[in-house]
């Protein structure tokens, strides 16, 4: 891996095309600009990953026995699954900006 | 009533109005605009995320929170505006959102969740979107580890229970 420092305003060029400008820092977060031809698909790594886990996950094959499998190993310690919807995966802990 | 034969569950009929819009598909599928939940009581708490355009597309989904009982997700700004939600803090629309786990099922493997990458939907808006978080506390293949008490009470994506379970039997 190729590592260069650089300060806010300064940029790096990759090939003729792509310039990645640094706008911003904190000591957490880095402000990027890109700069790159349209035919360049620029994604942020985690949407990479989801990309390829949800190509992954529509490729599968379900089978029946293998969705009921699924299903028992998740009822194991959770004996109630006709309870009444009292909270919902969006309840006040989530969802709330 | 409009129709689809899927590959999963054969002839479903629908109303438009229980299809969930995603503007901009998913990642690796924005082509994707239109989805169905289907749930059948036998398998809660999954829930299929049939496609509208590709009959032989359906994601298999959990409810996050039945993956890890703790687990909770801030819907950023762009999110919510995708899902109609630009207006914050109004109750029901929070109380209208679900957020779903898409499952693998490899074949020669454990199944995984991806808590990376939750399906956020939204009851009232009928509009989806995947939220991908950009902390690193979830992986996008977290393996499903059984469930604790209570993780199977998630109210039905469906428009109604019965109605959805009929039309999955079709």
């Amino acid at each position: 891996m190729l590592i260069i420092r650089r300060r806010r305003g300064e940029s790096i060029v990759i090939g003729e095309d792509i310039e990645i400008e640094i706008l911003e820092t904190s000591p957490t977060q880095v402000k990027l600009g890109i700069s790159a031809p349209k035919d360049v698909p620029v994604l942020r790594s985690e949407i990479r990953v989801t990309r390829d886990a949800n190509r992954a996950a529509s490729s599968q094959t379900a089978s029946p026995e293998k969705l009921s499998l699924l299903v028992e190993q998740l009822r194991d310690s959770a004996p109630s699954p006709n309870s009444p919807p009292a909270a919902l995966p969006g309840d006040e802990k989530s969802n709330i900006p | 009533m409009p129709s689809i034969s899927t590959k999963q569950f054969g002839i479903i009929q629908f109303d438009e109005e229980d299809v969930f819009d995603f503007p901009h598909g998913l990642p690796g599928f924005e082509q994707e605009r239109r989805f169905l939940c289907v749930e059948r009581p036998a398998l809660r708490p999954v829930v299929f995320l049939q496609s509208l355009e590709h009959p032989d597309l359906c994601f298999i989904t959990l409810p996050a929170q039945s993956v890890d009982p703790g687990y909770s997700l801030e819907v950023g700004p762009e999110e919510r505006t995708l899902l109609g939600l630009a207006a914050a803090g109004n109750p029901v629309w929070e109380q209208s959102l679900a957020c779903l786990a898409i499952v693998c099922l490899p074949a020669d493997g454990a199944p995984t969740a991806n808590l990376l990458g939750p399906v956020v939907l939204s009851r009232e808006t009928r509009r989806g979107v995947q939220a991908v978080r950009d902390d690193c506390r979830y992986s996008a293949i977290t393996p499903l580890q059984p469930a604790g008490p209570d993780t199977n009470s998630q109210a039905p994506l469906s428009v109604e229970k019965d109605r959805s379970d009929r039309l999955a039997e079709v």
